[in-house]
């Protein structure tokens, strides 16, 4: 059996563990708690794959999350387009979008690539905020191009609100472990197939590697464009799941709530990030009494374990191994 | 005429802040290859030392300043000490400590808030008054900023051309082991660096908090655009950054007066971006020639 088979089927077996979950444990915010777990878990896999497998040091990811989450709203909203359809489109836009910021980033060198893709996300959260020309009149009042600082509410939901009335948040649980793994499928597929080995040579030995054809630019391209449909897929389910979108998804906040995910679970391993997403928001959930200290916990746990622990605690397990 | 008055006295007011706070960044990039994160957090510990000095303390303007150049000194010595030299050695330093230094910013920032809340404040460090040239007014605060800038600059300047410390600065940037194999202690020139840029980012803080005022996340804008410049000035590149920190400064007076403020950093950014592709190593970065 070979690496990636075994992956794919521990994958797959823990899903259907986690399926059984809603059976057994009735009460809502456990299941909605876990329901966040899963789009967490989607950007932080994808994130992990732009960040630890190919090398590109990008802080657009919570860009293009909302970039999905957007999409999602704004198509709803403008165009009345029910939300099932609107999140695939989410996701291709997203893909558009980060391949433009692919084009224009990738050619750089490690530092530059990360200071320009901040950049750009803070572009695109100041174009956000500041619009302030009413582009409609609903109502509730003035509304710019792109929800400016209120954001958009009332596009539509997935429809399992009518369908199955106060019981609808077991049904977006199972929507969400399904797009979850199918993100984390596309995760091993690409570090386990030719992607990841391009990768994994380029890493090795980069002189052998370019002088047998293999594009660094040329690959980054394509993990930083097709990882961002899944990013942009999260960002779409969340604004189903929440019914609200607006421009908390920009903030530094959040950025480095997922960034220490993967930190802390281990840069560029397969398991990793998950690990860290479920550490991160049971310690979230432990800080939750101290309030105000939580991002100052957040980011001496970021530092700690770079300077510390710099192949987390995935890192951990394989030193044990050894 | 007069617009033209007004755009170089705000152009070059901007950039004249920008300047200080990127050479601080282009020193310590250029010397260590370290992108320091926390750098706006500074630039707020600078802002507001400053002002509890001067209110709590009751010190003259001239010894608030003072004060806050050592204090984010000493955060920028603890940075080093505490973060950046454990991982020296490590293959992925510029990832480890960029991200190292986005959690230490978090950190300083969310301290800065505790203490002092989040309601926006005035530092007192500011002069009342203008000059009138042509129909213009030019308050006597911006002076007062291009004033202290250039004084910086100068005495960056002379640190580095003139001394000892910063000869050895210098033969760092050029080639760490080099310089290590001629009997400089390099632990030693990267510990000063990261003071000499916190001092600097003191100063730039207390400047920009005079004219926007005091908030606990003030520093995020700042330090992205003196990112901004120092890679299109090419990284690590000290002159190159205090250069083209004006013609930003300059650019953005332009463009604010031509389309108006809310999209200056977003049209600046893509003349950034115009300017990379164009020249991926910045305006007076040296390609660099990869060694396989």
């Amino acid at each position: 059996m070979s690496a990636r088979t075994r992956d794919i089927l521990i994958a797959l077996g823990l899903a259907a563990a986690l399926a059984l979950v809603p059976l057994v444990v009735g009460t809502r915010y456990i299941i909605t708690q876990m329901t966040l777990f899963f789009i967490w878990a989607m950007v932080v896999t994808q994130w992990n794959l732009v960040l630890g497998v190919a090398g590109i040091f990008s802080l657009a990811q919570m860009a293009l999350f909302a970039v999905g989450a957007y999409a999602t709203a704004m198509l709803g909203y403008y165009f009345a387009i029910p939300i099932l359809v609107a999140m695939p489109l989410a996701g291709l836009v997203t893909v558009f979008v980060s391949a433009l910021i692919g084009l224009a980033c990738l050619r750089l060198r490690g530092p530059y690539v990360a200071l320009l893709t901040l950049a750009i996300a803070q572009v695109i959260y100041l174009v956000v905020v500041n619009d302030t020309d009413c582009f409609t009149n609903p109502p509730s009042g003035c509304l710019p191009l792109f929800g400016g600082v209120r954001g958009f509410s009332r596009f539509g939901d997935i429809g399992f609100r009518g369908l199955l009335g106060s019981k609808w948040y077991v049904a977006h649980y199972y929507v969400g472990l399904a797009l979850a793994v199918l993100a984390f499928v596309f995760s091993i597929a690409i570090i386990r197939g030719p992607l990841g080995l391009a990768f994994q040579a380029l890493r090795d030995n980069p002189g052998y590697a370019m002088s047998r054809g293999v594009s660094k630019f040329k690959y980054q391209l394509w993990v930083f464009s097709l990882s961002a449909f899944f990013t942009g897929l999260a960002g779409s389910f969340y604004a189903a799941q929440f019914g609200v979108v607006g421009p908390i998804v920009f903030s530094i906040a959040m950025l480095l709530f997922l960034l220490s995910m993967i930190v802390v679970g281990g840069l560029g391993t397969i398991w990793g990030p998950l690990l860290g997403a479920a550490v991160l928001m049971l310690a979230d959930e432990a800080m939750r009494e101290f309030g105000d200290w939580r991002d100052i916990g957040l980011g001496l746990i970021l530092a700690a374990f770079v300077i510390l622990l710099p192949r987390g605690l995935a890192g951990l397990a394989t030193i044990r191994k050894r | 005429m007069d617009v033209l008055v007004q755009i170089l006295s705000s152009g070059l007011t901007l950039g004249a802040m920008y300047a200080i706070s990127t050479i601080g960044l282009a020193l310590v990039y250029g010397s260590l290859n370290m992108l320091n994160m926390s750098h706006g957090a500074l630039l707020a510990l600078g802002g507001y030392v400053c002002l509890y000095a001067m209110t709590s303390l009751g010190l003259p303007a001239v010894a608030g300043v003072a004060v806050a150049m050592v204090a984010c000194g000493i955060a920028g010595l603890l940075i080093y000490y505490l973060a950046a030299r454990p991982m020296l050695a490590s293959r992925n330093f510029e990832t480890q400590i960029f991200i190292a230094t986005i959690g230490i910013g978090a950190v300083l920032e969310n301290i800065i808030l505790r203490t002092f809340g989040p309601q926006p404040v005035a530092q007192p460090l500011n002069l009342t008054g203008a000059v009138v040239v042509g129909g213009v007014h030019i308050p006597h605060q911006n002076i007062l900023i291009l004033a202290v800038s250039v004084l910086m600059m100068i005495v960056v300047a002379l640190l580095l051309n003139r001394t000892r410390t910063g000869r050895a600065i210098r033969a760092t940037a050029q080639n760490r082991d080099a310089a290590q194999l001629m009997g400089i202690r390099i632990g030693r020139v990267y510990a000063q660096v990261l003071a000499i840029s916190g001092a600097l980012a003191a100063v730039s803080g207390v400047m920009i908090s005079s004219l926007s005022g005091l908030l606990p996340n003030m520093g995020g804008d700042p330090m992205l655009k003196a990112f901004v410049i120092c890679v299109v000035a090419g990284l690590g590149n000290v002159y190159g950054a205090a250069g083209v920190a004006i013609a930003l400064g300059l650019l953005e007076a332009i463009i604010q007066y031509v389309f108006g403020v809310q999209y200056s950093f977003a049209i600046l950014l893509l003349i950034v971006i115009a300017v990379l592709i164009w020249r991926p190593a910045g305006l007076f970065g040296r390609a660099q020639v990869v060694r396989l």
